[in-house]
């Protein structure tokens, strides 16, 4: 780094190196504060127009995969995880990443390339009904070639088929799906069978935890107001969010939490709270109880998208097809122990863990399935205001 | 604080001891007596005791055993902060957060005195510290700091002055000065003041008594003068000052009284010491004999103050520093030893080294201490 | 340094300044112009679609308006965990400094081994201590210093409790710094003038360890406001800290730019509130 300069150049050099910094700190400042005045923030600001993306599958035989953690089943001994079979069967080399922790924190990760039509680096992720709801309508999601998933076609339960959002299932495959109900330890307090109980009864006082997830928290109250989440107006939205807010003023909410309210409902912190039916499951403790609300509870999906600059969707349609052989589907299911969204796993279940197949919270019966709902499909600026209500109450 | 009660309010230490417990006896049954009012020296190397004893006066470090009366007041155990002892630390200690005058005035303040400005004021004029009143330590100099670390000790008028290397950390020049600054304070306040020091110059200028210390015990006491010219032991010998001890076989004594005299055989030459400048029962001795007493003269003219007298001698070095010259006589038994010669211009010129010389020096001056000890105790490396 | 700066040639002051000064660009200037400007948009936009730029100066109105609440209860959260981070940590660290001997090191590492794991496991474990289950509150219980349907989980206490114990470290470590610069023979010194040990203290020790008690104060303070961790894993609904709404703002809410005005009135807040102190601290030549 050394130089040899003569002094006469000395000074002038050092001059134009501090006005370098110098100006190229105020440049880049300047560079950006134009950039944000001018693109505004938040967002990339509008649909993809003549976004295209090719698909590589053909050449390479490649699949990135981001999912929820603890999602998926593994090798165990001899027996090979869905996942290696996978890879055994179609030759494609998968690389599974399990990043997804939080829909939104996810979507803070992904929209900045999403929303520019760059490629994220994924080829397929799983997120929520909701969320994936505003990307499909966001333009960020690639439409599934129908012929390359014959078996999302030919084994999709009936009441997964056609949400709002995508009523062909042209854009998204369930992944699971799961209940949102109510559940309580039993070594602590009595059978918690309403929300209103939830919310009123003494000896829970403090001992309650909700989601943090509005619809389904939301969709729980409106429920136990008669409302249908499904299809509600805003004064139903109203009369739902006056009732958290009194619950939350009373003291009888201890927290809003997302995944960590097993824990604590296991040790013992919280009595009964706001669940997902999944989580109660697979906690395998024999004190924690879910059970439905008797006005009806919530059901939802989590999803396979591929992503706009996903450069391997042919590959990522073998691997959704590979998850609707029934076969498959039920492997997965004794594992995760949510709702499994392929018909015919159930059968299979035989084979695999006998005990699980009369498992309502895996294979739900008719009537289970009759007590549920899902949460009404809206646009991004009614959603917006919903979220910004529901955050003001939980703080 | 004074002596409202007319008693004498000296320092006394009675066996004092102190074992740290690694073991290290720092200081060994020390008994000493400063009388009120005098400049006391503690004179020894590093490491000899002189800083334990002082801080176990100023209630610093607790005695392992062993009694520190002021007068009749046993201040043993007192707190440090209760005796009428103040100390004026190595480095000085100043309080680096406040200003000059604030340090000055911490004393009086903890004693919740009143008028507290005007004794500060007045203190800071006895040391020349008005000016820098309203500045923070670290703006001044190392002479003025510790003029600082004095008034803070003073003002406080404590009963003993405790000096810790006070002059340590000034240059030569500045040393000297302060040294007679210090003697003319102490004066002018009429306090006891005890100095602990390793430069035997600064305590022979300044103390009024001087105690030699080394290795946690008194090894002799007295004024300036009387260490000098006849001190008790190797150590003392050579730590004031320096001394050139040559081995003699005591012949036999004679006389009495102040008269009493020992005949020395020393290599030879039977020299004759008082009686009160014989400091051992053995038959063998350390003859000492200070450099400047030595006299040289070449080899056939005659030295004009006859004494105890060796031929045979040759010159082996000589620096000339000025205001003498140091010679290096190899003498006829093989010892060197060391001469000091005035420059006074007699001689009109250096003895060449090479040069035969003739060695003599006034029996009076001579003294003889215990063979057992160590010739080369207490020299200080340069 | 003096050969780095050598190598470097007469330059060497503007390329030694050259990495912080683009990090700092970077990391710092960028994101702050994209806070500012995401503040002054109009929140009827989304994340999605974007937000337009509008000097929408109103969301600082509507942030203090409806989240005031939060503000205060994060600066007094932050307060009380800061006097108790003081207490606790000037102890410690004087102890240290002085105390310790052998064991200084050994002390000084155990202040800092609970940075060895994460803030967030740390804050996971109080919940296992203070469980309404757990061995504290039975404890409590069983003494009657607590009623029996009393709990510690979900309070303030626990949440201001979190914020001390995480934040303490940063009190000790520049108090320790300033304690252990200061010459024990100053105490002496002190102990000579007739300071019994209290006087020794409040006149020495305390003047001369400002610099840190300021350091240390403003590096637990500073972060505990902003901190919503502790609220959120230890508290209730009751006992978010504006940190919290600032998060939820940005997540369930969806709305940036209340979000990022609610975040520049919190730096101002704090940037003003460092500034009088420092300044009434009497201690700005010390920082």
């Amino acid at each position: 780094m050394s130089e040899v300069t003569p002094p006469g150049e000395n000074t002038k050099k050092g001059v134009s190196r501090r006005g370098f910094i110098v100006g190229g700190a105020a440049g880049l400042a300047g560079i950006a504060a134009a950039y944000y005045l001018t693109r505004g923030n938040g967002g990339p600001g509008g649909t993809l127009e003549g976004c295209v993306t090719t698909d590589l599958s053909d050449t390479e035989a490649r699949l990135a995969v981001s999912n929820w953690p603890e999602y998926i089943d593994e090798d165990d001994g001899d027996v090979l995880s869905t996942l290696s079979l996978f890879m055994q069967q179609s030759g494609i080399d998968v690389t599974y990443t399990p990043d997804v922790n939080d829909n939104v924190e996810f979507f803070t990760k992904v929209r900045n390339q999403l929303g520019a039509c760059q490629p994220t680096g994924r080829d397929l992720f799983v997120l929520t009904d909701w969320m994936a709801a505003r990307m499909i309508e966001a333009g960020w999601i690639q439409q599934l070639t129908k012929a390359n998933v014959p078996n999302l076609d030919a084994n999709l339960i009936s009441s997964l088929e056609g949400p709002g959002w995508d009523p062909n299932r042209d854009y998204s495959a369930p992944w699971q799906s799961g209940f949102t109900g109510i559940a309580y330890n039993k070594s602590l307090v009595g059978e918690v069978r309403t929300m209103d109980e939830l919310l009123t009864r003494e000896d829970l006082k403090g001992r309650v935890t909700m989601l943090t997830e509005m619809r389904d928290t939301m969709g729980l109250l409106m429920l136990s107001n008669g409302a249908d989440p499904s299809n509600f107006s805003d004064s139903d939205w109203s009369a739902a969010l006056d009732k958290l807010s009194k619950a939350r003023t009373d003291g009888q909410i201890r927290a809003f939490t997302g995944n960590e309210y097993i824990n604590d409902l296991a040790a013992g912190n919280i009595a009964a709270c706001v669940a997902w039916s999944g989580d109660v499951a697979a906690a395998e403790d024999e004190n924690l109880v879910f059970l439905p609300p008797e006005e009806g509870m919530m059901i939802w999906s989590d999803n396979m998208l591929v992503p706009v600059q996903g450069t391997h969707k042919a590959n990522a349609e073998k691997w959704i097809n590979h998850y609707y052989d029934p076969k498959i589907a039920a492997q997965l299911a004794a594992y995760v122990w949510y709702v499994c969204p392929v018909e015919g796993a159930r059968e299979e279940m035989e084979s695999i863990d006998p005990s699980l197949v009369d498992n309502p919270l895996i294979f739900p019966t008719e009537e289970y399935l009759a007590s549920t709902h899902g949460f009404m499909a809206l646009d991004e600026s009614t959603a917006q205001g919903y979220e910004q209500d529901f955050s003001d109450v939980i703080g | 604080m004074s002596l409202a009660d007319g008693r004498t309010r000296d320092l006394r230490l009675a066996g004092l001891h102190k074992q740290y417990p690694n073991g290290f006896a720092a200081v060994q049954s020390l008994d000493l007596e400063i009388p009120q009012g005098s400049f006391f020296a503690l004179l020894g190397p590093s490491g000899c005791g002189k800083t334990t004893t002082l801080r176990m006066v100023a209630g610093l470090e607790v005695p392992t055993a062993g009694t520190i009366h002021i007068g009749d007041q046993d201040i043993t155990h007192e707190k440090p902060y209760k005796r009428p002892v103040n100390t004026v630390f190595q480095n000085y200690a100043l309080f680096p957060h406040l200003t000059i005058a604030e340090n000055v005035e911490f004393g009086p303040r903890r004693r919740g005195e009143k008028d507290v400005s005007a004794q500060a004021k007045e203190i800071l004029e006895l040391t020349e510290l008005t000016e820098q009143a309203s500045k923070k330590p670290a703006q001044l100099s190392g002479g003025q700091q510790q003029r600082v670390a004095l008034a803070r000790a003073l003002i406080n008028r404590p009963e003993v002055l405790l000096l810790d290397e006070p002059l340590g950390a000034l240059d030569l020049k500045l040393r000297r000065a302060m040294q007679i600054e210090l003697k003319r304070i102490q004066e002018e306040v009429g306090l006891t003041f005890v100095h602990v020091t390793h430069d035997q110059e600064e305590a022979m200028t300044m103390a009024d008594t001087v105690a030699v210390m080394n290795l946690g015990v008194i090894e002799q006491m007295g004024t300036p003068y009387e260490l000098y010219t006849n001190p008790r032991t190797t150590f003392v010998a050579n730590f004031l000052g320096r001394s050139n001890l040559i081995k003699g076989t005591v012949l036999g004594r004679e006389g009495s009284g102040a008269d009493a005299v020992v005949k020395v055989d020393m290599h030879g030459t039977v020299v004759t010491i008082s009686a009160a400048r014989v400091h051992t029962e053995s038959s063998e001795g350390w003859v000492g004999i200070r450099p400047e007493k030595v006299l040289i003269q070449p080899e056939g003219t005659p030295i004009d103050a006859p004494g105890d007298h060796f031929s045979g001698a040759v010159v082996t070095g000589s620096s000339y520093i000025g205001v003498s010259t140091e010679y290096e006589l190899l003498m006829p038994w093989g010892q060197e030893i060391t001469c000091f010669e005035q420059n006074t211009g007699r001689r009109g010129g250096l003895v060449p080294v090479g040069t035969r010389v003739d060695v003599s020096w006034r029996p009076e001056f001579a003294f003889l201490l215990d063979s057992s000890q160590d010739a080369e105790a207490g020299i200080q490396e340069t | 340094m003096a050969a780095l700066q050598r190598a470097l040639g007469r330059n060497s002051a503007y390329l030694l300044v050259g990495p912080a000064a683009l990090w700092l660009g970077i990391f710092f200037v960028i994101p702050m112009i994209s806070l500012l400007t995401t503040s002054l948009s109009d929140p009827a936009g989304s994340p999605i679609y974007g937000y337009s730029m509008t000097w929408r100066f109103e969301n600082y109105v509507d942030v203090v308006a409806d989240y005031w609440p939060y503000l205060v209860r994060s600066f007094v959260y932050a307060g009380i965990a800061t006097v108790l981070c003081l207490i606790l940590g000037y102890t410690l660290a004087y102890a240290i400094a002085f105390k310790a001997g052998r064991f200084k090191t050994l002390m000084l590492v155990l202040v800092v081994a609970p940075f060895f794991t994460s803030f967030l496991v740390r804050t996971l474990s109080w919940k296992l201590i203070l469980a309404d289950n757990g061995w504290l509150v039975e404890t409590l219980k069983t003494l009657h210093l607590m009623p029996e349907d009393g709990r510690l989980l979900a309070t303030p206490i626990a949440v201001v409790a979190g914020l001390t114990y995480n934040f303490l470290p940063f009190m000790i470590l520049p108090l320790y710094a300033s304690l252990e610069k200061i010459d024990p023979k100053l105490n002496e010194a002190a102990a000579d003038l007739y300071a019994n040990p209290f006087k020794r203290f409040w006149n020495v020790v305390w003047p001369l360890s400002l610099p840190g008690v300021v350091g240390g104060t403003l590096l637990t303070f500073i972060p505990a406001s902003g901190d919503y961790i502790n609220a959120s894993l230890l508290g209730n609904p009751n006992t978010q800290m504006v940190g919290n709404r600032i998060q939820s703002l940005f997540t369930t809410g969806s709305d940036y730019p209340h979000a990022a005005a609610l975040s520049v009135i919190l730096m101002v807040l704090i940037v003003v509130m460092v500034m009088v102190y420092v300044r009434r601290a009497g201690t700005e030549d010390l920082l």
